[in-house]
Formats: C-alpha cells, structure tokens, sequence
C-alpha cells in the first residue's frame, strides 16, 4: 500500500484526501457527523453508504461547495477552495445530468476547460477518451444518461489531475460502459492517483475497489480493504447490509 | 480572470437561447417601424384640424420594453440555468474563489446590453425619422444632437436592466423569481405608484427604472407618464445603483453559500 508520510515536503505532491472530523449541519439534522479518513493514492477507495448517509454531501465539502461546520477537508493538504486552478490537481464527477441540455458535449468541455487555461487540444483528447468523439458536436440534452456519465469523467480528466472523485458515476451505463469504468478506475489508480468513488452496486463496487469506507447516517461506520471484508463476510454485500443495518433511513424492513 | 472570462464568453456563444434573446431585443426596431407606419398612417388619414393637434409618444420608449425584458432575461438566465441545471456546481468546482464567474458573466451580459441597447434605440430613432418625416409637427425633425442624450440614456438602461436580471438571479438562484421581480420593476410596480396620491406618485415614480432615462437627459418633449423629480447626476447614479447593487449583493451572497 502506497502511503503519504506524514508532515514530510512530498505532501503537497501527493494525492491524497484528508478529512479531519468533518461535520455538517442543515438545521436540525447532521448530514456529515465527525468524519474523519483518508484516501490515498494508488488505490480505488470504495465509497458506500445507504442512501442519505451523506456521501455526495462530503463530495461536496471535500470540493469546497459547502462550507463544513467543524473540522476540515484536505486535499493534497490544502483546502480544496483554496486551489487557484484545480483541475490540474482534483476532478470530479458529481452529477451527469448538470449539463446545459443544448451546449454540445465539445463546448461544454472547453467551458469548464477554459476556466483553467486548457486548451481545445486537451478536450479532444478527452471525448476521445471517453469514446464520445462521434457525438461531441451534438446537444447533450439527447445524450442518455450513460453518455453524460462518459461525458462527466471527461469533464473530470481535462486537467490530467492526481485525485480523482466519482459520485455514482456507474448509474445508467451499459454493460460495455461499465467494464470501462472498472478498467478506467483500475488504470487511473495503477497510475498512482488517488480515486474516490460512489456507488450502491455492491458487485461492482467489489470488482473496482480496493479499500471502503462505509457511512451511515453520516458517521464513519468502517474502513477496510475489500480483502479484509470479504475475509470476514460472505460477500461485500453482505458487509455491506450488516454493517449499515442500524443506519438505513429510507427503506423498506430487512428480514 | 481572462480564463474565466472567455469560459463565459463561450458559455454565451454556444446556447441558441442567447442568440434568440438578443434577436427578439433587436425586433425592437421592426417593432418601432411597425409603430411608426401605423402612426403616418393615422396622421395621413385625419383632417388637417386633427393633424395640427396629433401628437405620438417617442416610439423608441415604446419599443424599449422589448430589448429590456429581453436582456433582462438573459441577465437572469446567465446565473439562474446555472443553479437550474447544477452546472453550478462545475462552474464553482473549477473556478473556487467563484466571484471571478459572476464578475464575467457581468462583463458579458454588460457588453451584450451594451450593443443591444444602442442598436434597438438609435436603430428605432432612424428608422421612425424615415417613416415619419415631417408628421406630428416635425418631432422626428429635431436635429439629431438634440436627441443624442435622451436615446443614449434610453440605450443605457438595457446593459443595466441587464446587469440587474444577473443580479437578482445571483441573489434568487431562481428563474421563476427573479423574472418575475424584473417585470414587476418594469410594468407592475410602476403602474401601482401612479396610482399613489400625490406626492407619494411623482416621488416614487420618478425612483422608478423606466422613469430614469428621462431625469438623465432632462428631455422631457413628451411629457413622462412617471415623476420627474430627479436632477440628471442623480437618476444617473440611481440607474447604476440598479445595474450594480444587486450584483454586488450577489458576489457578498456568492461567497457565503452553499451550493
């Protein structure tokens, strides 16, 4: 395991997110409740958690969208929101359906790619990573949600950044889109960057991952490798199920 | 900051609703030539009693209502497809210290209204001196100098009116709202202070947007249906007060919330 020393001058150079007791609170209701790991580089962490355990809103405090109400997250030791050109440095993938339905795929790139200085060279690159390259010109308002998920992980790798975060980004591809995720996460941790990635498919979630981090109702509930899961519990679905038993807030009774 | 200006710039450029907006704005002046004919031609079938007491209204007032709401609009739309959509969240992602976003989506919408405006007021102006001539006593015959203030004033009031519909869209995040508060500016509250008793009308009226291009110029060859009791410096700086209060209010509120 690849692991970040402590306080040493490479912190800055590598990827790796820190979160520091993290606590968010709307109102009366703890979103994010203490939270506090990392997530280091060379490896896909597993990020899991029924829904409204408050994993997209830790996304969100990590990239700076929401202010934390205690504590802190670090990202290569810095707060995100104080990173002049992030995308160098962080990517993100948070939602496939925010996209302007009638800018085209190429001109949604080089929006968000010209805020930080990158040219239409790089954002070529990218839809043709991402196989998008046929349907770049056309509006994404028709692109199924598959292709805005493509397109998001596009939009995510402009900057060729060390630390990467995917919320869900799996939800509506096809059984193609799929194994290419699982290779595109699998080749972008290989490559020594540090991949943070939702998702409620367990199956799939054990096939990509290698370490998970598992919330419920905002706290950490626990930190392992998929190895260590799977040596305890059948499947990591059923760690999943088990370990979040007592923190699922929408659903239907578990017999 | 250039970065992030030229993203803007693009974001502008590659929607067709843009393009739509800033044409309706520019039907303005086939609005007013529409107007202006209607006009010469009421004028050429009355008597000449009639004609001797036949006034119109200045057709560039008229027809400004169009490149206002329009701009306005897309001031709102700017920010608020944003919000709509969740693109903001990108846009922030990418730009964290996010008050460079708002500041250029201002300088473009500022600039749109900028060329907008001019080009519906002077190009309703030439178009009305064609069709009208010499009708109604030689109102479109007054030399052009003579009008220069009033229309620049008149054009003005659509890059703020447009930098207004940004801000409220900053500080609403909704379209729906902000829309609906830019209207109510333009045609609702004004109608409702009219209504007031004096001096309540003419105080109120004349701190109305619509009401400032008038004050600023000082030309008020048609009588102004609002109050008129500003001197020019100051229904100037209210008209800027307009365009960029609420954008500052934006920028402070920007900062501070969660998106």
């Amino acid at each position: 395991m690849v692991r970040c020393a402590e306080a040493t001058p490479c912190r800055t150079l590598c990827n790796v997110i820190e979160l520091k007791h993290l606590t968010k609170r709307y109102g009366a209701t703890l979103a994010v409740d203490d939270l506090s790991f990392s997530v280091r580089p060379g490896l896909v962490t597993g990020f899991l958690g029924p829904n409204g355990a408050g994993k997209s809103t830790t996304m969100r405090l990590i990239l700076g969208l929401c202010a934390p109400t205690s504590g802190e997250a670090l990202v290569n030791g810095r707060r995100y929101a104080s990173l002049r050109r992030p995308v160098h440095e962080v990517g993100a993938l948070l939602d496939a359906n925010a996209v302007h339905g009638s800018r085209s795929a190429y001109d949604h790139l080089l929006c968000l790619a010209r805020t930080n200085g990158i040219g239409p060279r790089r954002v070529t690159e990218a839809l043709e990573r991402v196989g998008l390259t046929g349907v770049a010109r056309r509006p994404v308002g028709g692109f199924s949600l598959g292709m805005k998920q493509r397109l998001g992980i596009a939009a995510a790798l402009l900057g060729d950044p060390g630390v990467l975060i995917f919320d869900e980004p799996v939800n509506g591809l096809d059984p193609d889109g799929v194994r290419w995720i699982r290779d595109l996460m699998r080749t972008l941790a290989a490559q020594g960057r540090t991949i943070l990635l939702s998702s409620h498919l367990m199956s799939e979630m054990a096939l990509t991952a290698d370490h998970i981090v598992i919330v419920g109702k905002g706290r950490l509930i626990a930190e392992a490798t998929v190895a260590e899961l799977t040596a305890r519990y059948p499947t990591l679905e059923d760690a999943y199920l088990t370990l979040t038993a007592s923190s699922v807030e929408y659903g239907a009774g578990r017999s | 900051m250039r970065d992030v200006l030229s993203a803007e710039w693009l974001k502008f450029r590659s929607v067709r609703s843009s393009r739509l907006t800033v044409l309706l704005a520019l039907g303005g002046v086939l609005l007013g030539a529409g107007l202006a004919q209607m006009a010469a031609g009421m004028y050429d079938s009355a008597s000449p009693a009639q004609q001797a007491r036949a006034s119109v209204a200045e057709l560039e007032e008229v027809v400004l209502m169009l490149p206002l709401l329009a701009l306005g609009v897309l001031g709102v739309l700017a920010m608020t497809s944003e919000y709509a959509t969740g693109l903001i969240r990108s846009s922030f992602t990418m730009v964290p210290r996010r008050w460079p976003v708002l500041t250029a989506k201002a300088a473009v919408v500022g600039l749109i209204g900028l060329v907008t405006g001019p080009a519906v007021v002077f190009g309703t102006h030439v178009v009305c001196r064609w069709i009208i001539g010499d009708r109604f006593g030689g109102l479109y015959q007054t030399p052009f100098t003579d009008k220069l203030p009033l229309l620049a004033a008149f054009a003005l009031t659509v890059p703020a009116f447009a930098l207004l519909g940004l801000g409220l869209g900053t500080i609403l995040r909704s379209t729906a709202g902000a829309i609906a508060l830019l209207v109510g500016l333009v045609y609702v509250i004004p109608m409702i202070v009219s209504k007031f008793p004096a001096p309540w009308d003419e105080w109120l009226g004349s701190v109305m947007i619509i009401a400032l291009p008038r004050q600023i110029s000082g030309d008020f060859t048609t009588p102004g249906i609002y109050g008129t009791s500003l001197p020019p410096w100051a229904a100037a700086g209210l008209l800027a007060a307009y365009a960029l209060l609420p954008v500052l209010a934006g920028l402070w509120l920007l900062r501070r919330r969660d998106v």
